[in-house]
């Protein structure tokens, strides 16, 4: 299942990462992303998730400790290019990064400012800076924001904004972070139609393995900062087995397909 | 809570209508006065603040909204100037600090004014095209969208000490209470600062700051 390295537009070979308490997030994980794949990390809280994420476009600073950097910057190479350096800026306009809460990642006044920002670090001339607000609000469905205040904006309409910025630098890969959390059936039903719009590769951490396997082609466990498992989602995520030593649960709509995963719940 | 200093910014009235550039010269205007006007003419201060009263009515502007924002600007501005009278002695001190308080009374009430006739992204954009230092706007529109941010916070976390506090009195118990929260809002407001830039970075922020209205 993993795409060979020439397709590959993501490639992470044997990332480490421990945080400067000394406790290891990360141990040697590896893994590749061909074009267009929607891949979904699942794993219990703190294995790792998001803390690989942000390695995918350099967020998490690379700190020497005793002497050996506590995480390879040329472990990642995001469309050939290692993260990192000279490559940073392209990187990070390749990699969308979408943060799980809103609020740390809306920091202008109003919706046009926010998704103009990205645009406008990219040197990109002012006509283009407004025809791509215009293109990235229409995307996620809230044609017509431009004027509002970040402030007043619902959970799910923030979540959508913070989308539009990161399309707005027409990325070839989203990195999304818990997506949907807290959303409401309605708002999580809009952000999935809109990210299955989105034409790039999609990388998704999240714990709603419905959303995973309705959404996702390819899924990663990982737990304790190693990669446990990786495959096609309706393998991985009908596994009772793997599913269960790592904290997770098969899918609803799986376990009616597959059966009850031998559980004697009464 | 995001409107609780400017909810009328966007409401209409005569002083609404006025050009921005106007409105912001008027309210540099008061609070150049205010801080021109000698400490001891309480006549002259008297008349400041009845005309930024006025401006504040003909702004359609309730004076309960301005009572209890008043109120709580009053209580920091008191903590400060009391220590005035404790250190310069009391005869010339509280001249001092009433000094101090009235003219801080006028810069409120004309920012005040100012923010509730004038959307705040308007009054960025104004500021912009009057000259102001594009670092002074940055540092002013981070303050706008993350005081809110911090204030739900710090509400979440007083309503969380509210259900396990049982009522128990008792001012001590009641201040040590609150000193924890403020250590914690820190705490939390250094992480979420740095989550920020971390979202600003993914975005390509390289440490020069780009408008739409350059």
């Amino acid at each position: 299942m993993t795409p060979a390295a020439a397709d590959a537009v993501l490639e992470v070979n044997g990332l480490s990462y421990a945080y400067p308490n000394g406790r290891r997030a990360l141990q040697d994980v590896s893994f590749s992303l061909a074009r267009g794949e929607i891949v979904g990390i699942v794993g219990p809280s703190g294995a790792g998730k998001s803390t690989l994420l942000l390695h995918l476009n350099g967020l998490l600073p690379q700190r020497p400790q005793n002497g050996i950097p506590s995480s390879n910057g040329a472990a990642v190479r995001v469309n050939g290019l290692s993260v990192g350096g000279e490559h940073l800026a392209e990187v990070r306009r390749l990699v969308g990064f979408l943060f799980q809460d809103p609020d740390d990642q809306l920091f202008c006044p109003t919706v046009r400012e926010d998704v103009a920002f990205g645009p406008l670090n990219l040197g990109l001339a002012r006509a283009d800076v407004e025809s791509r607000i215009v293109e990235s609000l229409a995307a996620v469905r809230l044609e017509g924001y431009e004027r509002r205040s970040t402030l007043q904006l619902s959970l799910g309409e923030r979540k959508r904004v913070c989308l539009a910025g990161v399309l707005a630098c027409h990325p070839l890969i989203l990195a999304l972070d818990e997506p949907f959390s807290n959303l409401d059936p309605r708002a999580r039903r809009t952000l999935i139609d809109v990210l299955r719009r989105f034409e790039g590769c999609q990388i998704i951490a999240t714990h709603d393995l419905d959303l995973v396997a309705e959404l996702c082609t390819r899924v990663l466990v990982l737990d304790e900062g190693k990669l446990r498992a990786d495959g096609p989602t309706a393998t991985i995520l009908s596994d009772c087995g793997l599913m269960d030593r790592h904290g997770l649960e098969v899918p609803l709509r799986l376990q009616q397909k597959g059966g009850d995963c031998g559980r004697t719940d009464s | 809570m995001s409107e609780y200093l400017d909810r009328y910014g966007r409401a209409k009235s005569v002083c609404h209508r006025l050009p921005p550039r106007l409105k912001l010269l008027l309210s540099l205007a008061a609070i150049t006065i205010g801080m021109l006007i000698p400490p001891a003419h309480w006549p002259a201060h008297g008349s400041l603040l009845c005309v930024l009263f006025a401006a504040l009515s003909l702004a359609r502007i309730p004076f309960r909204f301005v009572a209890r924002r008043l109120a709580g600007f009053l209580l920091v501005v008191l903590m400060f100037g009391i220590t005035v009278p404790l250190s310069q002695g009391f005869r010339g001190g509280w001249e001092m600090m009433a000094g101090i308080v009235f003219r801080g009374i006028e810069s409120f009430l004309a920012g005040l004014w100012l923010v509730n006739v004038i959307p705040f992204d308007q009054l960025l954009s104004t500021l912009r095209h009057s000259g102001a230092p594009a670092i002074l706007l940055a540092i002013l529109a981070f303050m706008y969208r993350f005081v809110f941010v911090l204030w739900d916070e710090l509400d979440k976390m007083r309503t969380a000490r509210r259900a396990r506090s049982f009522d128990r009195g008792g001012a001590i118990f009641r201040w040590r209470n609150a000193a924890q929260m403020i250590g914690m809002l820190l705490i939390r407001a250094l992480g979420r600062s740095e989550r920020v830039y971390g979202a600003m970075c993914a975005r390509g922020w390289d440490g020069k700051l780009r408008t739409l209205d350059e």
